[in-house]
């Protein structure tokens, strides 16, 4: 199976960056019948929370153990503990406490990720980098898609995100904060471009591949100047080599959508939540266009 | 629990029963049993009539007509060219809910599920709207940006060059709201205003000269 691999990373919070891994990523399992994995990476453990039940998450991670921190701690410690199989859980449980989307896969994140960016600095590069790949790797190669679901920063464990994916995908929402951060997140994406060389094969190269807004309103002309702005800077962006010319700024935008924070109550992406809400239709339709651009129907 | 446990835990029920099936009674067990045999009928009668209503096994067509995507993008002539298209028949039904219903049993009829699954996802793929901003977009979201860089008489200089209809479409396609009831003079404000942010946001204002 040919396996896209995309890093989901923003160092700002609160751009929707779970929110469109969860739907995204449930979209592709139910009107794609794509298999899809699911990687949490952020010590939040927003994704896991939003995908389980709090009580069957904390019972699955207890002590870290069956999570994404088991990879890092084994890389510090040099220990093989971790088991994907046993880690990762299969399908979204819905009230009814059967499963649904038997694609959508989840390997969960634990608390415990937090006191791995205190000591990673113990590895040296280029094994630091290498760590999720190394780890997972090979697990990639069984799903249609792989969406790693980063914590709101550049710091290690984001780094071997990067390391680890075909493309970066930016979830953006439409403000001046976003936009200061995504220039400084393109000239840090091109030095990790420059330092990881060496250790990648030719063909991947870290990059921005997509950019998509959501929290949209269109209201008013705020949004749309701002999305202006974010496309000016993108062209800028362009022009100055720091952006590939396949970065692209995905449409249609999401709009703010009150059934998609209510899911994560349910714990259900919106998809199976609430089908009927504009928040559904839209992550649909952007599923839509993220298949054609990264299945080369662009 | 999946519904592969549950099968699991079924057959093993199954092999159990069968073997002791000889030897076990009482009225405990046979109450039991009996309510059992009560909630497997209801089980059965709705595992049947949901694998009735997606035929075949192919579920993906049902799915697809049911999704967000469906009730968004699915219109009656959609339904009606694709059933005329795939299978050759004619939709009746007037109202959408039936037409979604009658192209599926028409589908499944003429044995097209997969060409009726390639249908949908095309159309939807097709229906997904993408604002392209029309083919003088780019630049004029560079002319926007160099009169944001320009100092005030050059950017007069400028916008005397240019139409009423000319300041219109730039503005439209850089995210200016406005009004048939707005005027040039503020039109050109809104622009002056909004290119200058541009500018001073993307980081390409010019610097103040120092002497």
């Amino acid at each position: 199976m040919s396996s896209k691999v995309l890093a989901f990373i923003n160092f700002k919070g609160g751009v929707g960056k779970t929110a469109t891994v969860v739907n995204i990523g449930a979209t592709l399992a139910k009107l794609h019948e794509k298999k899809v994995l699911i990687v949490d990476l952020d010590p939040q453990s927003n994704s896991s929370v939003w995908l389980m039940r709090p009580d069957r998450w904390r019972e699955h991670v207890s002590k870290g153990r069956r999570s994404s921190f088991q990879i890092y701690d084994d890389a510090l410690h040099g220990k093989a503990r971790f088991d994907f199989d046993e880690a990762v859980v299969k399908g979204v449980v819905t009230w009814t406490g059967f499963t649904d989307l038997p694609r959508l896969h989840l390997l969960p994140a634990a608390v415990e990720l937090l006191r791995i960016e205190d000591r990673i600095h113990e590895l040296r590069a280029p094994v630091v980098y290498q760590i999720l790949d190394s780890a997972l790797g090979l697990h990639f190669k069984g799903y249609d898609y792989v969406l790693l679901d980063c914590p709101p920063n550049l710091y290690s464990t984001t780094k071997t995100a990067i390391f680890a994916a075909d493309g970066c995908v930016v979830p953006y929402v439409p403000d001046y904060l976003s936009l200061s951060g995504l220039m400084v997140l393109a000239e840090q994406i091109a030095e990790m471009r420059e330092k990881f060389a060496p250790y990648l094969p030719a063909r991947r190269k870290p990059n921005i591949a997509a950019v998509i807004v959501s929290h949209y309103r269109q209201a008013g002309n705020v949004f749309r100047l701002a999305v202006n702005e974010l496309e000016l800077s993108l062209s800028q962006l362009h022009a100055t080599g720091l952006l590939s010319d396949r970065a692209t700024l995905l449409q249609p935008y999401i709009r703010h959508c009150v059934r998609v924070a209510e899911s994560t109550s349910e714990h259900l992406p919106v998809i199976l939540y609430a089908p009927g809400s504009i928040g559904a239709q839209d992550y649909c339709d952007l599923t839509q266009r993220f298949v054609d651009l990264f299945e080369g129907k662009k | 629990m999946n519904y592969l446990d549950l099968s699991s835990r079924l057959l093993q029920l199954g092999e159990r029963l069968a073997k002791h099936a000889g030897k076990i009674d009482g009225e405990t067990l046979g109450r039991s049993a009996r309510r059992l045999a009560a909630q497997l009928d209801a089980f059965e009668e709705h595992l049947d009539s949901y694998l009735a209503s997606r035929k075949s096994g192919e579920l993906l067509l049902e799915t697809l007509i049911r999704s967000p995507a469906g009730k968004r993008h699915l219109t009656i002539e959609l339904l009606k060219h694709g059933l005329r298209r795939i299978a050759g028949k004619r939709l009746k039904s007037e109202d959408l809910p039936a037409a979604k219903r009658e192209f599926i049993e028409l589908i499944h009829e003429a044995g097209k599920q997969d060409k009726g699954v390639e249908f949908l996802q095309g159309a939807f793929a097709q229906a997904v709207h993408v604002e392209t901003g029309g083919k003088d977009k780019l630049h004029l979201q560079h002319e926007f940006i160099r009169l944001g860089q320009l100092a005030d008489e050059e950017f007069a200089q400028e916008i005397g060059k240019r139409t009423f209809g000319e300041l219109r479409r730039m503005a439209g396609v850089n995210g200016i709201k406005f009004t048939d009831k707005t005027t040039k003079r503020r039109l050109t404000a809104l622009i002056r205003r909004y290119a200058q942010r541009a500018a001073l946001n993307i980081g390409v204002a010019r610097v103040p000269s120092q002497t």
